[in-house]
This record gives structure tokens, C-alpha cells and sequence, in this order.
């Protein structure tokens, strides 16, 4: 048909570009999985942000030590109260702010790290990349639970910071290796010796035509990545060597439960189910997102 | 005349794409006889793939062959026929043979085994009896060494050998017909030379009838009796193949006579169709080759040409049949005139 | 070359600690001035670091991975009885969760766009989303306590055991195993069927797939016979990937049901800061996922015919 070979190239490139965050993020609002995920997790997230408000009790208090211990859930307690006669619906409201800060905060900083990491390790190349590359197996190699036990155990009474950055630094493995892969193959993308040619620096390489292709195994990266940490705080949290008490941690709480899970089961239950919640979203989210940037 | 192996009347087959329907195959008709090679040619896109896999129901979703369509085979209609009658008639009473010999083998299992399997399916026979008949299967198309190459894995094996090992799976139950789909298009040049004379060789000894779907036109002079032209989802021509490349009668089918080079002819540059095949999704009105004709007039553009009568034997979808003293005055094709293709 | 960084990262591990690894035993003001020295000499800590970097690697070359001074045995022997339990448990959880996996992934497949494939995934998510330890406190809850079906916690009956026949003894076994080994299975179950679903369906589209449906093979036999087969290769690494989180797993459960294994070992070193016998752990463990990948990856070449002939 004429004119219909005309379409293209010129027509395409005139419409303004959406940056692959915003386009991915519209993209998976499309299905309905995710709209709920995105707003199961909104609901949380704002739940834990104005937990002051929202919490029917101060997380600390123990008004009265005798009289309400241990009671199972009813109306004023709706969560029941634990062994140190706190509310414990409560303690997880506090517990959702607490653990999705510590989740985020974490993985900013294996966001960071992994990125230096591998980017470093791909543009270098050589022998500084094989030297990465092994380091970077062998820590690949001791399961990310055990090499925390191992830090944690050795500095007892650490501060809530420390945990961060320790979660942190060992979360950052596997994005390094995309991203050192990404690094490889765009090294020796023409535009990049056009762009040297031009006379640009490598920095300005690196930042305008290395980054914007990275956000998308990033941005997968992240929203798994907090729902990794807040999995392994709690982990940590009820082993006891994670947030210190008397925080509220939905993983401290139940390890506050610990010694009796039967008889206070509400203290097992009611934490890992809000949990359970998070991670899901979370992880329906961030595996719409890898879909999606995959098909591109 | 004796009544024809197969027989499609009308068939529409359609894909529901978010770009709108697709109609592949639209209102395609022909027979094919018992032990007769018939060949299909046309441009990738013309429809003739979906034509053959819809003879055995392999359309998928989104696709569809429409109702209405009949393809009757034994005095049954494929297309109505329930899911484990069809199973029955795939690989036992028609066979396939597709374009790519390596991705269509199972990586994973011997080729001996992929080709026991269908008498394993099919006759029921045990493990040891299927091999046994495999293996002869295989060395009847001329596979040396076939008890050996039987049990390695296609990967080992090269692209003539491959596709050996699906004309034999493809004829293991000695079918009645078999489609076979660009066997050629992906071997080199000296090896498809072997493969087409098998087929002939192997038509002979098992009676079958071959159905030959191919955009090569000297495969078709090779291996066909009679020829179908398709273009646009539709049969344009028919005939006799002497007879067509004798006396070629549409105009795509003049065109695609003279793309081919001659040997011994001269040329500067390789005649081509100008233009494309259009759309699926958007047949136009009239005569679907209209705008890369150089015959057209205002009839084609207003009626949709029927398969006209031209010879015994022989037919063609062009209004040039009723007004042949056109063929003398060409002109540029109109996508030529629009601009947009080089002459 | 990866055991050595390895070693070096653990070796890092007790030296960067404030104190030193033997912090409960020097610090205790109780314990003779002169053992305190002694140790300290044994041990070479009183060496600069890289000759005790050195010391560190050839005793972890002989197997010596120190002292446990809350069993009061080496960590080695310590561990190492304990190890059998837990590969026990995470031997049975493999296989299980494989087995039951890939049955999943199968019926979602079969059924793809059903109301069952939804659920099923819906199912998987939930499991896939859960914290080892939160799982394994519930279904103590649920069927040891609740519903008591299954004991509470412990390898054998700590009473009755030893007065049993061996059909005896091996049902009791079994019937400690159970609850440990189901917990751990249902978790390593949602992860392979998600896996093996995303790969069938990656080779459905395939052309020897049509091949097999020219055959007339129903679409069953065909998914069972072709499909699988070759979607169950890309699940072999997974076998290897597994590792890590199976042990994690292991940890808790073992923790929770008192399961005699490394876990359990380990995780009671946490309370009583036996620090030694942590390390041990955390180098055992980086151990077992090294071999485990190696299997992995030997499986893998073992079942690709493409890689076997050459």
C-alpha cells in the first residue's frame, strides 16, 4: 500500500522518551495483580509511616505488668499482649516501620555497592576484573544467613546502623555480576567509541550511557532485594542477634513469643502473617517488573 | 475421474491479533490426488503454510479455521473431526515435513527413538519391534550406516541427514499423503538435489502422495505434476506444470516466471515484483495483486476477480481471461507510480 | 581458589571481632593468668597476623577448626557428627521438593489459563514469600501441638527408642523426619515449580514440540514425553542454586524441632557465644554449597546430551 513503508524511524523518535522507570512502572499497573500488590503494599508502607497515629498503644508501655500478660487476643488487644504486658498490634505497626526501613535502607546500600562493584570490576577489565570476579564467587559461595551469623555473633550489642550496613554489604552479589555484565557488553557497543571519539570522558561515558541502561535490572533488583532483608532481618531478629530489644521488629516479636509458641501463638502468627504480606507484594511487583523489561 | 484424495473447499483460516484479524488463508480450494504430486508456490506470507497445517488441525490460538471451511479425507471432514480422530490421521495417514531439520528433532532423545515413536503410537509396537522398523526406515532414505546414526542424537547428525531422519519418521506408517513444507529451503544446494530425488524415489515405492509446499520455483518444475499459484491468502493459478510454465497466465505468476534468472540469458539486473505483499489483516478491495500489476484496470479494483477458466486443467484468477487484449498494453504498477517502490 | 578467599573472609571474620575468639575464656577473670597465656601461645595469637593467617589455613587444611568450648570437643568432631542429620533432612527435602515441584509445575502447565494454574501460583507465592522459621513455627503449632500427629521435636523418641525393634526404630525415625523435612520441602517446592512452570512454557513453542504433535501424539504424552525432558534441564542448575537457601532453611528447622543437626549446633553456639564453632559452621556450610553446585553442574553435563558426546 503507499505511503504505508513512510511510517517509522522519524515518526517514532518525535514523541518524547519516557524514562524506562515510569514506562515500566505504567506498564505492570496494567495488570491486575499488580495493582493489588501496589496497593496492599501502600497500605503498609503508609500503615508503618504513620504508625504514631495509627498504633492504638506506645509499643513500649507495659501500663500494667500483671494484669496484661500474655492475654490472647480481644477487643482492646486485638493482637493480644506479650510476655512484657505490651500490645502487641502495636508493636507490629512499629514492627512494619521498623523492618521496611531496615529493608530499604539495606538495600540502598547494596544498590550502591554492587553497582561501584561491578561496573568498576567490567569497565577495568583484566586482571582487576578476574580478581573481582573471584572474591566476588567466594562470597557468592557461603549462604548470605550464615555469613551474617558469622558477623553478628562476633560483634555483639551492635547498634541498629551497623545491622543495616551489614545487610547491606551482603546483599550486593548478584547485581554486581549483571551489572558488570551489562558493562561488558556496552564497553564494546559502537556508540560508546563514537561517543570516545567525540572526545568524551570516561565518566561522562560511563554516566549518560551506562546508567540509563541499568536502571531496569536495578529497579528488579531493589524491590526483590527488600524483600530479601526484611525475610532475613526477621530471621536474624528471632535468632537474636538482629534488631535489639526492646525495638519492635516483626521478627523480635516473635522470638518474644519464642518460648511458648503454643500457648502464645498470637505472637507467631499474627507478625509472620504481615510479613508474609510484604514479601508477597513485593515480589509479585518486582517480578511484573522483570517481565516486563525483558520483553523489551 | 476418480475421487480425489484430499479435497479443501472454502477453507478460511484467520488469526485474532491485537492488530485486527489476520485472514491467512481466504477461500482456498483445490484437490489432490491419489499418488499425484500437487506443489504450492507463492511468497512467504501468501498463506500456503497456514494451508498446510491446517490440513492437520496444527492452528493454534489466536488462530482459527473458521467454519464452513471443509478439507474431506477418507469422507470425513478434517475440520469437524474430534480431537483423538485427528490424532489418528497425524503421522499415520498424513504425515508432515517441515522447513528446519534441526530445531524440529527433540535435542534430548535419539533420532532412532523419535522415529520408532511413531509406530510406537500408531501400531502399537514394542520398543525393540519400532526400533527394528526405524532403522529400516532409515536406511531406505539412503541414511549409511543406519543402525548406528540411529542411536545418536541429532546434534551429530548433519542437515541432510536430519531431514533424512524426518522423511523418514514422516513416512514410517506409509501415509497417504505428505505435506511437505520448504524441505529444501534450509539444506545446501548440493544435498537438496538428494532430498528431492528421495522423495520421488520414496513416492514411488510407497504410492504416497506428496504435497509440495515451496517458494522455489524450480523445486515445483522438479517434483510437481500439477502446480497451485498462491498469492494474498488466495489460489490465483492452477494448472498442469508444463503447462504453466509454458503458457503462465496471471500476472504474479508471469512475474515470478521472469525473477527467476535464466541460464544463458544476459542480464544487467534481476527483474523484480515491485512492491510487497499486502497486510494480512487488510486485504484490499478488488483484486488483491492490483497495484504491483502492469495489466490493471478499473475492473480489477472494482470486482474481486473469480478463478476463471483458461484451459483444460487450468485456471486463473485474473480478469484478464475476459479481457486478454490488455495483456498487450503495460503499464507501470501503480506502487510504482505512487512513488514509493523502485521500478 | 575459592576455598582459599574463603578461608581468608573467615579468617577476617575472627580477627576483625573486638576481643578475640576466645573472649569467654580470657575475659572470665576466674580462669589462671598462666592458662589464659598458654592458649594464647597454642593458638599463636600472640603472632603477627599474616604467620597466623598461615597457621589459620594449614590447620584448616588438616581439619582443624578449633576448639568448642561449650561441648568442650573440637568443632570439628562436634559438627561433624552432627552433619549427617542435617544432610539427612536436607536429602529428603531435595528429592521431595523436586518430586513435588516439578508435579506442580506439570499440573499448571496441563491446565495453563485455569482456574487451577492460578491458584496453584497464587499457592506457590504464598509458600515462596514466607520466612523459613514462620513456616516451621506453624506447622509445629499445627500438627505437634494442635493437631498432635506428629512429635515436637528431637531425631528419635528420647525414651522409648532404644527399646524398640529396628522396624520400630526406623518408623520412629521417619516419624520425627517428617514434620522437619515436610517444612522445609513445602518451601523448596514453591521455588522449583515456579522454575519449572517458566520453563516448560519456555519450551512449549518449540518446533520439535509441533513435531511431536504431527506425530499424533496426545498432548499429554507430549508435554510428559518432550516437553519435559528438556525442561527439566534448566532445572538441574537449580538443584545446585538450592543449596544455599536448603541449608539456611535447614538452620531453622532444625532449630525449631530440635533437630540434631549442624543448625541446631550452630544456632545454640549463637546463645552461648562459642564463637568457633559458628565459624566452623559458616565454613562447612560454604563447603557443602561449593560441592553442591559442582554436583550441579556434573548432573547437568550428565544429562544434556549436547554436552555428553564431547
Amino acid at each position: 500500500m503507499p505511503g504505508q513503508i513512510q511510517d517509522s524511524a522519524a515518526t517514532r523518535a518525535a514523541r518524547p522518551r519516557e524514562s524506562p522507570l515510569a514506562l515500566g512502572v505504567r506498564r505492570i499497573l496494567r495488570r491486575p495483580s499488580s495493582r493489588v500488590a501496589f496497593f496492599v503494599l501502600a497500605v503498609i508502607v503508609l500503615v508503618g509511616l504513620l504508625a504514631p497515629l495509627v498504633a492504638p498503644y506506645n509499643p513500649s508501655a507495659q501500663p500494667d505488668i500483671v494484669a496484661l500478660k500474655d492475654l490472647p487476643p480481644s477487643l482492646a488487644h486485638p493482637f493480644g499482649t506479650d510476655p512484657y504486658s505490651r500490645d502487641v498490634l502495636s508493636r507490629v505497626i512499629y514492627g512494619a516501620r521498623l523492618s521496611l526501613m531496615i529493608g530499604v535502607l539495606a538495600t540502598i546500600v547494596s544498590l550502591t555497592v554492587g553497582v561501584a562493584y561491578g561496573a568498576i570490576s567490567g569497565y577495568a577489565g583484566g586482571f582487576l576484573d578476574a580478581v573481582m570476579m573471584r572474591v566476588l564467587d567466594a562470597f557468592l559461595s557461603i549462604p548470605r544467613l550464615l555469613l551474617l551469623i558469622g558477623v553478628l555473633v562476633a560483634w555483639p550489642g551492635l547498634s541498629i546502623g551497623a545491622l543495616v550496613v551489614f545487610l547491606g554489604l551482603t546483599g550486593w552479589f548478584g547485581l554486581s555480576r549483571i551489572v558488570r555484565g551489562q558493562v561488558l557488553a556496552l564497553k564494546h557497543a559502537e556508540f560508546v567509541t563514537a561517543a570516545q571519539a567525540l572526545g568524551a570522558s570516561r565518566r561522562r561515558i560511563l554516566w549518560r550511557h551506562l546508567l540509563p541502561n541499568l536502571v531496569s535490572p536495578i529497579v528488579v533488583a531493589a524491590t526483590l532485594g527488600v524483600a530479601h532483608v526484611i525475610v532475613l532481618e526477621a530471621g536474624l531478629s528471632y535468632l537474636g542477634i538482629g534488631v535489639p530489644p526492646p525495638l519492635a521488629s516483626w521478627g523480635n516479636i516473635i522470638q518474644d513469643g519464642a518460648d511458648q509458641p503454643a500457648t502464645l501463638w498470637w505472637m507467631s502468627l499474627f507478625p509472620g502473617l504481615f510479613m508474609v504480606l510484604t514479601v508477597m507484594t513485593l515480589n509479585v511487583l518486582g517480578e511484573a517488573l522483570r517481565d516486563t523489561y525483558e520483553r523489551r | 475421474m476418480t475421487a480425489p484424495l484430499l479435497s479443501i473447499r472454502d477453507l478460511h483460516t484467520s488469526f485474532y491479533t491485537e492488530s485486527g484479524v489476520a485472514r491467512a488463508v481466504d477461500g482456498v480450494s483445490f484437490d489432490i490426488g491419489a499418488g499425484e504430486t500437487l506443489g504450492i508456490v507463492g511468497e512467504s506470507g501468501c498463506g500456503k503454510s497456514v494451508t498446510a497445517l491446517s490440513i492437520l488441525r496444527l492452528i493454534q490460538p489466536p488462530g482459527r479455521i473458521e467454519t464452513g471451511s471443509v478439507i474431506e479425507f477418507g469422507g470425513k471432514n478434517l475440520v469437524t473431526l474430534d480431537d483423538a480422530d485427528i490424532r489418528d490421521i497425524r503421522g499415520n495417514r498424513i504425515s508432515m515435513i517441515f522447513q528446519e531439520p534441526m530445531s524440529a528433532l527433540n535435542p534430548v532423545f535419539t533420532v532412532g527413538d523419535q522415529v520408532a515413536e511413531v509406530a510406537r503410537v500408531h501400531a502399537g509396537m514394542g520398543r525393540r519391534d519400532a526400533w527394528e522398523r526405524a532403522v529400516e526406515m532409515l536406511e531406505l532414505t539412503g541414511m549409511p550406516d543406519a543402525e548406528a546414526r540411529a542411536r545418536q542424537y541429532p546434534h551429530q547428525l548433519s542437515g541432510g541427514m536430519r531431514q533424512r531422519v524426518l522423511i523418514a519418521m514422516a513416512l514410517m506408517m506409509k501415509p497417504a499423503l505428505v505435506i511437505a513444507d520448504e524441505p529444501t529451503t534450509a539444506l545446501d544446494v548440493t544435498i537438496q538435489a538428494q532430498i528431492l530425488d528421495l522423495l520421488l524415489d520414496l513416492q514411488k515405492k510407497i504410492g504416497t502422495s506428496i504435497l509440495m509446499i515451496t517458494h522455489d520455483l524450480g523445486v515445483i518444475a522438479e517434483t510437481a505434476s500439477r502446480v497451485i499459484v498462491m498469492y494474498a491468502g488466495e489460489v490465483v493459478e492452477q494448472a498442469e506444470v508444463d503447462e504453466l510454465f509454458a503458457k503462465p497466465h496471471h500476472p504474479y505468476t508471469e512475474g515470478l516466471m521472469h525473477s527467476m534468472p535464466h541460464i544463458g540469458h544476459d542480464q544487467e539486473r534481476l527483474n523484480v515484483i515491485p512492491g510487497t505483499v499486502p497486510a494480512p489483516t487488510e486485504w484490499p478491495s478488488g483484486c488483491r495483486f492490483r497495484e504491483r500489476c502492469p495489466y490493471s484496470w478499473d475492473l480489477c479494483e472494482s470486482e474481486h476477480p473469480p478463478l476463471y477458466e483458461i484451459g483444460s486443467g487450468h485456471v486463473s484468477r485474473c480478469h484478464l481471461a475476459i479481457e486478454p487484449e490488455r495483456r498487450n498494453n503495460p503499464h507501470p504498477p501503480l506502487v510504482v507510480q505512487a512513488g514509493v517502490a523502485a521500478a | 581458589m575459592i576455598v582459599a578467599i574463603v578461608a581468608a573472609i573467615t579468617f577476617a571474620l575472627i580477627h576483625i571481632a573486638p576481643g578475640d575468639p576466645f573472649s569467654a575464656v580470657m575475659d572470665n577473670q576466674n580462669v589462671n593468668e598462666t592458662v589464659r597465656q598458654t592458649l594464647r601461645a597454642q593458638y599463636g595469637l600472640d603472632r603477627p597476623l599474616p604467620e597466623q593467617f598461615v597457621r589459620y589455613v594449614n590447620s584448616l587444611a588438616h581439619g582443624q577448626l578449633g576448639w568448642s568450648f561449650s561441648h568442650e570437643r573440637p568443632v570439628l568432631e562436634v559438627l561433624g557428627s552432627a552433619l549427617p542429620n542435617t544432610l539427612l533432612l536436607m536429602g529428603v527435602a531435595l528429592v521431595g521438593s523436586f518430586a513435588l515441584g516439578i508435579l506442580i509445575a506439570l499440573i499448571q502447565v496441563a491446565r495453563r489459563g485455569s482456574i487451577i494454574d492460578y491458584t496453584l501460583s497464587a499457592i506457590s507465592l504464598f509458600f515462596f514469600s514466607m520466612p523459613d522459621f514462620w513456616l516451621a513455627i506453624l506447622t509445629l503449632l499445627a500438627f505437634a501441638y494442635w493437631l498432635p500427629v506428629f512429635p515436637v521435636g528431637g531425631a528419635v523418641d528420647p525414651v522409648m527408642h532404644e527399646s524398640m525393634g529396628l522396624g520400630g526404630r526406623f518408623l520412629d525415625r521417619l516419624w520425627h523426619l517428617a514434620l522437619p523435612a515436610l517444612t522445609l520441602m513445602l518451601l523448596a517446592s514453591a521455588v522449583v515449580a515456579r522454575y519449572q512452570r517458566a520453563a516448560l512454557l519456555d519450551v512449549l513453542p518449540a518446533d520439535y514440540i509441533r513435531t511431536a504433535r504431527l506425530k499424533g501424539l496426545t498432548e499429554r504424552e507430549i508435554l510428559r514425553r518432550h516437553a519435559l525432558r528438556n525442561a527439566l534441564l534448566p532445572i538441574i542448575s537449580l538443584v545446585g542454586l538450592s543449596f544455599p537457601a536448603l541449608l539456611t532453611g535447614a538452620f531453622f528447622v532444625e532449630k525449631i524441632f530440635a533437630w540434631p543437626g549442624m543448625g541446631y549446633a550452630v544456632i545454640n553456639a549463637i546463645g552461648t557465644r562459642d564463637y568457633l564453632l559458628v565459624v566452623g559452621g559458616v565454613i562447612i556450610g560454604s563447603i557443602m554449597v561449593t560441592l553442591g553446585s559442582l554436583l550441579s553442574d556434573l548432573l547437568y553435563a550428565w544429562a544434556d546430551p549436547r554436552l555428553r558426546s564431547h
